[in-house]
């Protein structure tokens, strides 16, 4: 016989075998773009003004964030504003994966109950719409940075590495959160909370270093603070970001995505009875 | 299982499927949702949560190749939840399924699982899903928009379908991908007369010695008409199985409607 026989069997606590898991992962890849794909065109991102309001959006939200800073503290300069622009995107790109991760499975249940395959690839679909919305703010970005008249340096590249550790977070984040979400329906609606509070612990109304030091616990439970903090380093001041703070970030990112998985690969099977 | 087509061919009376004291047991919140609020009210009751439904009791099933077996039972016996297990979709509670070749199931390659996209989207992204490749899909697409007959609706939101023209579209994926193993489960009853009867020569024609197809069905007529081999599901488990006629008749005597026009009617 040369077709493979295929055992159901109760399952066990625990991790499937994570090759095999893999492997039906990956040939299912065109999955997640194609399905990536038609989620943006549905949301008319594939249209000229779709495409106009993925860089208007970020422009708006960083301008109305600019004027809160500028009413508090009375002032403020071009710095501050490129600083505001670089960590707001980014933040948003982790902000969107969480958004759209947390239904990613419940809404998927058509699919789930009806066609057998590997559950995560809903979730990395939500960080990979997360991220074809970020792209466009990268060159938003720039040209703020060419006309402010901020110095292009080449520790500026120092960025490609957070960026991925970035990624590695929100693939996570987003994750774990679909995750929770199938055993409590109420987190999507808690989720504006949690963002908006991730928001204001993280630098990117104020920079890291006026922090006040009776505040520097936040660098240490916040996952996203020494990311958004070296980010800045990087992009706004030039600067190569501490390896420390790269390290913790990293740490982070690998550790909610390893926990995270663990719980989802662990528990995708009973989805669909749970739906 | 990579693809859904490509199988060397088996032979007859080779099994296909085989279910051993298949169990299947379904935790639901006894609350609409699932939510943290309710869990921390109840921790405070310590009042339980969740429900579980016993769906499967000890089935035991083999369908061979060259077998089309109806299965047939009253709403809620089980049979949607026999017919996830086989598929690989619902991980059993209990027991042991063994599965020799590739499976597609009807309603399956999750067609309409994005309502707000095309039927073509959905297409496509209920095959992908399944595993198979974009190529394969689009070797397809032409006959499966044929048979289904939408015309331009195929490229229309999928929640502007009616539920007939949802089903055309599901049954045309089911049976023009022609698996091994293909799993029907009550994708006729909202058909119009015409397609009724061309998804039933369809069915027939895809019944053949390399093959196993399982039907599930109200259609007691449809039933008689295309299957070798019926199976009566009752409250999860398998009370009688054996030659089509026998089946359902004690079915419908079990019923208490004897050959009352509503059960043989294709409904
Ligand atoms: N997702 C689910 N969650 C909880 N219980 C479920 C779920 N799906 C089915 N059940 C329960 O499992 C039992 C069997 O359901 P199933 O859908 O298999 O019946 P069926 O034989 O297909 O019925 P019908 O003829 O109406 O299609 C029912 O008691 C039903 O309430
Ligand atoms: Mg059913």
């Amino acid at each position: 016989m040369s077709t493979p026989i295929q055992v159901y069997e109760p399952f066990k606590a625990g991790l499937p075998k994570l090759g095999k898991y893999w492997k039906s992962l990956w040939s299912r890849r065109t999955f997640i773009s194609e399905f990536s794909k038609s989620e943006l065109r549905e949301q008319h991102f594939d249209s000229v003004f779709g495409q106009l309001w993925l860089v208007i959006n970020p422009l708006l939200l960083s301008g109305v964030y600019f004027i809160l800073i500028v009413i508090i503290r009375g002032g403020s300069d071009s710095t501050r504003y490129v600083h505001l622009t670089a960590t707001l995107f980014l933040f948003y790109l982790i902000s969107n994966s969480l958004t759209g991760g947390v239904k990613s499975i419940t809404a998927g249940q058509r699919l789930i109950l009806n066609t057998a395959f590997p559950r995560v690839m809903l979730p990395i679909s939500a960080v990979i719409i997360a991220i074809f919305k970020f792209v466009p703010t990268i060159f938003v970005f720039l040209i703020i940075k060419v006309v402010v008249g901020s110095e292009f340096k080449v520790e500026m590249l120092w960025a490609i590495p957070i960026l991925l550790i970035t990624v590695l977070l929100a693939l996570g984040l987003a994750i774990t959160i679909s995750c929770i979400n199938v055993y409590f329906r109420d987190i999507a609606s808690f989720l504006p909370y949690l963002t908006r509070t991730l928001l204001y612990l993280s630098p990117v109304l104020y920079e890291a270093s006026e922090l006040d030091p009776k505040l520097r616990v936040l660098e240490i439970v916040n996952p996203l603070f020494p990311i958004l903090d070296s980010w800045s380093s990087a992009l706004v001041h030039g600067q190569m970001p501490e390896i420390s703070n790269m390290l913790q970030g990293l740490a982070w990112a690998v550790g909610i995505f390893l926990i995270g998985t663990y719980f989802f690969l662990s528990r995708e099977r009973e989805f669909a009875v749970r739906l | 299982m990579s693809s859904l087509s490509a199988s060397s061919p088996h032979k007859t009376h080779e099994v296909a499927v085989s279910v051993r004291n298949l169990g299947l047991t379904y935790t639901t919140a006894i609350d609409k949702r699932p939510t943290l609020k309710a869990r921390a009210k109840a921790l405070g009751r310590g009042s339980k949560q969740t429900r579980v439904v016993r769906a499967l009791d000890d089935v035991n099933l083999d369908v061979n190749y060259g077998q089309v077996l109806g299965v047939i039972g009253t709403n809620g016996a089980g049979k949607s939840s026999l017919m996830r297990c086989i598929a690989g979709i619902l991980p059993p509670s209990q027991g042991r399924i063994e599965v020799n070749g590739s499976v597609s199931t009807l309603l399956a390659l999750g067609v309409g699982f994005n309502p707000s996209m095309s039927g073509r989207d959905n297409v496509y992204l209920g095959g992908l899903a399944a595993g198979m490749t974009r190529d394969e899909i689009t070797g397809h697409f032409d006959e499966i928009a044929e048979f289904s007959e939408l015309g331009d609706a195929i490229d229309a939101p999928m929640r502007t379908y009616s539920s007939g023209m949802f089903a055309r579209l599901a049954f045309s994926v089911a049976a023009t991908v022609r698996p091994d193993i293909l799993i029907i489960d009550e994708a006729l009853s909202t058909g119009d007369a015409k397609f009724k009867e061309k998804s039933l020569n369809r069915i027939k024609e895809l019944r053949s010695d390399d093959r196993a197809l399982i039907l599930v069905s109200h259609a007691m007529k449809t039933l008689r008409e295309t299957c070798n081999d019926v199976a009566w599901l009752h409250k999860g488990k398998i009370v009688q199985r054996g030659e089509p006629n026998q089946v359902i008749d004690a079915y419908q005597k079990f019923l208490d409607l004897g050959k009352s026009a509503a059960i043989d009617e294709d409904v």
